[in-house]
Parts: C-alpha cells; structure tokens; sequence
C-alpha cells in the first residue's frame, strides 16, 4: 500500500504515466481529508461522551439536579451504612471460621432482619397511620405507598396486609381490594419509619395527599403519627416458583 | 469483478480515503443529531457544577453496590465453606438462603418477558415521555399477573423500592435512570397471556400507551436475568415483633 502510494505521486512528480496529481490538487485533496478527519475525530468523541457519560443529566434542571444529588446522598449514605454491616459480618463469619466456631448468634440475628425486612414475620416500630375513607383508586392507593416507600418506610399493611413484593392495591373506587380480599370505603394504612420525614413528605402543599385530594375529591385522608405500630407478616410465598437462583 | 477491482485500483488513494471518511461523517453527524438530543435543554451556568456532583455520587452509588453484592457473596460462600456444621447449623444457612431469595437478595432467571418503554413524538397536549407512572402501572400489572421477580433498567423491585420522576427521567432504589427503560419479569411462563387479559393492562395500553405514542414492545423469553437488590436491608425503625404476635 505505501509503496503503490509513493510510486505514484514520485511518478506525477516526473510528468509520468497515468496518474497525473498536480501538487495544488494533492494539497488541496489532503487538506480536505485532514479537515474531515479533524470533524471525524470531534464527533466520535462527543458521540462517546454521549453513551459513556450521563447525557440524560444534560436535561435536569437545577432544581432536579438538587433533587438528585439530595436522593444519590441518602442513598449512598444508607448503602454506606449496609457495606459497614456486611463487612462487620464477613469479619466475623471469617474469625469464627478461622477458629472453627460457629457464630449462631450472629447468623440468627441476620435471618431475623432479612425476614423482617421482607414481610416474612411482622415487625413493630413507629411511624404513621393514615385513614382512608371515602372512595379512591387502587391507582391513588398506589402512588400513596409509593411515596411512602420513597420517604424511607420500613413496612407498611394495608387493612391489616402486609405490603410485600408481588403485592398491589388494586380496583376502581367502591371496589378496591388487596390480595384477592375486598377494602372497603374506610381503611387503615400503617407505615414504620420517621414519623416526621413520613407525614411531611405526605401532606407537603402539593405532596401526594394534595394530588389524591384533586384526583378523588370525595377521599378524605388523616395521618396520625404512631410511637408504636405492629404490622403483620406476609401470607403469600416470597420463593419464586419459576425463578432459579444465578450460579 | 476483476474490471470493478481494477477500476477502484484506478481511483487515485487520496479520493478513496475521502469517500470513507465523508461516509462515516454522515454516519456520526446523523448518530449526533439524533442521539445527543436531553429531552429538555438548560443553559445557566450553576449547572456544571452540580452535574459533576451528581455524576460522583453515581460513582460513588455503583461502587458502593457492587461492594455490597460482593461481600454478600463472601458472606454466602463462607456459609457454605462450613463442614462441621451441625444438622441445626446447616438449617440455619439454608433458612438464610431461602430468606434472602424471598427478598430478592439472590439473582434469579427464569421464563419471563422483557418490556421496552421508549418516549413518543410530543403531540398537541399529550405527554409523550414515558413517566415514573408509566412504569410503576406496568410493574404492578406485572405483579397482578403473577411476576415472581421485576427489574427497571438492572434495579430489582423490592419491597422498599420507590419509582419517582425526576426531571424526565425517574429515580428507582435511589439510582437514576434514563430512558428507555427495559422492565424484565420472571414469572409463569404464561405471564404474556395473564397481563394481556388484564382490563388494566389493556386499558393502560389503549388509554395511555396508544395515546400519547409511546413506544412499547415486549419480547418473552425462556431465560430472563434479574440482578439481586444492591440496596440496604437495615431497619432503623422496624424490628422483628416479639413471637407471638400475628
């Protein structure tokens, strides 16, 4: 390939053969090139800051930035948190191993919390009670757990059911119902977590008691802080039947 | 083939060299301008900076839950690694094993569906971008037909997740995510069957999907993976009720 290359342009230099560049044209023909590779490379790098960095961030407001960075904090603090724990627990499965004891205790300890967390035997703590009466959605419901579960509760029952994965409030107003049992017009829904950061993150001025109240005008909805709340466990089967744990 | 080979043998190198390069600049101008595009554009100034703050602690975020899978995984295989376990003992780690599938703790695959959800052409008064709503409907329909296991974009749907807007984009276990968004299932393998008999499910379609010309696809599989909850499992306020309660 080089060699052909230097063949011809020595050969056009000589007033040769076939091809005949004169030198204006050459430059002219390298200049371009040079000029479109030097795009070429400007766009392949804006391309692959594009799929490689956070592009979709670009369209946050400053506000939503703030949100964010609010959300990514807690969050990484409680992961924080639970990489302590673990590594805590490593440390001692390890040492025990090491030793050739068991560590019961510890190993209990930790199946109760994953239990518990789960919804697979009930839990006590404080938190909030919210009455619901009159007629709302299951879709209302919904973004009412939803908005508990993203201000940090624990668990949370629905008319005395528990709220665990693979469970939904669903129906019309008048005939909403939860795990296959009918709710009626007036109900109870507990949440465990911070009294304070749940009920002001409900009835915040356009929070989502304020979005329930516009959407369902005939829902009236009360949230009582709790010093003590007892939820139930689940009754359904967590374990999937389908599913297969990953090698 | 020989002329077409001694033809483009003809061709000067100089002309060749700048056919391909004006072919992958069209290439990459086209993937720039259509793929480069935010949903909503901003221009002040402040931004900068609180976007680098927020590109680190999703860093962070990634680090952090990789740690976490891991040393959930030292924790198992130091269970595991226990044989002179008593009878009781080995009962304790399989309770443990079983306790952290039910929560999701444990990677799955099985049989299941895979949904893509992609933004619509914003129409005369209709929201056309795909909401946290969009996808919380299409998780809980997927519960209702008889999902075992759900996950948005790689975060798996826990009993503590929340799916919240945030700008255009939502925000599932803390973790943002930008569109379009793969929500995966494992679950029966007539899960396609149960959710299209669903009104609910026809309704959001017709009602919502159709309507605002959001995108929605769906593809089964025999073997869908869904990664485990990277998240926290501390309780701060909860604690196990005494034995004894209901």
């Amino acid at each position: 390939m080089n060699n052909r290359h230097v063949g011809s342009t020595h050969g056009a230099h000589e007033g040769g053969h076939a091809r005949r560049f004169p030198r204006a044209d050459t430059l002219t023909s390298r200049l371009t090139v040079a000029a479109v590779a030097g795009i070429l490379g400007v766009l392949a790098v804006g391309q692959l800051h594009a799929q490689t960095g956070a592009p979709a961030l670009e369209g946050l407001s400053a506000t939503d930035l703030t949100q964010l960075i609010a959300n990514l904090t807690t969050g990484n603090d409680q992961l924080r948190a639970e990489v302590t724990d673990l590594s805590d627990q490593q440390g001692h499965l390890q040492d025990a191993h090491d030793r050739g004891e068991t560590t019961v205790d510890q190993l209990t300890a930790d199946l109760a919390r994953i239990r518990a967390w789960a919804g697979l035997t009930p839990v006590t703590g404080q938190g909030i009670a919210i009455v619901v009466r009159g007629r709302i959605g299951g879709d209302g419901v919904e973004d009412l757990l939803n908005e508990l579960r993203n201000a940090g509760a624990e668990a949370i029952s629905v008319d005395g059911i528990r709220i665990v994965t693979g469970v939904v409030v669903a129906g019309s107003p008048g005939a909403l119902s939860v795990e296959n049992d009918a709710i009626g017009d007036s109900f109870e829904i507990h949440a465990i977590g911070s009294p304070q950061i749940l009920t002001g993150t409900l009835t915040r001025t356009g929070g989502v008691i304020a979005q329930i109240g516009a959407t369902y005008p005939d829902a009236e909805l009360t949230v009582t802080p709790a010093d003590q709340l007892t939820l139930p466990a689940t009754d359904r089967s967590l374990l999937p039947s389908h599913g297969r744990p990953q090698l | 083939m020989s002329a077409l080979v001694a033809h483009f043998r003809g061709l000067p190198s100089v002309q060749v060299t700048l056919s391909i390069a004006l072919l992958v600049l069209g290439f990459l101008i086209a993937a720039q301008v259509t793929g480069e595009k935010p949903r909503t554009q901003y221009s002040t100034q402040e931004r900068a900076p609180l976007i680098q703050t927020a590109l680190d602690l999703q860093a962070q975020q990634e680090a952090l839950k990789a740690r976490i899978l891991d040393l959930r995984k030292k924790i198992g295989d130091l269970e595991a690694q226990d044989p002179t376990a008593a009878d009781s003992l080995r009962q304790l780690y399989a309770d443990l094993e079983d306790a952290r599938l039910a929560a999701g703790l444990i990677a799955i695959s099985g049989p299941g569906l895979a949904f893509r959800l992609e933004d619509g052409t914003p129409g005369a008064g209709v929201d056309a971008l795909v909401s946290a709503q969009d996808v919380r409907v299409l998780v809980q329909e997927l519960w209702l037909a008889g999902a075992e296991g759900i996950a948005v974009n790689g975060e798996r749907i826990s009993a503590t997740s929340a799916v919240i807007d945030i700008g255009g984009s939502i925000l599932v276990n803390s973790a943002y995510l930008a569109p379009p968004y793969q929500i995966s299932a494992v679950g029966p393998p007539d899960l396609y069957d149960r959710l299209r008999s669903s009104i609910a499910f026809v309704d959001f379609v017709h009602g919502r999907i159709d309507r605002a010309g959001i995108s929605l696809s769906v593809a089964e599989d025999a073997s869908v993976d869904l990664p485990a909850f990277a998240g926290t499992v501390n309780l701060r306020y909860a604690a196990p009720a005494p034995s004894g309660t209901p």
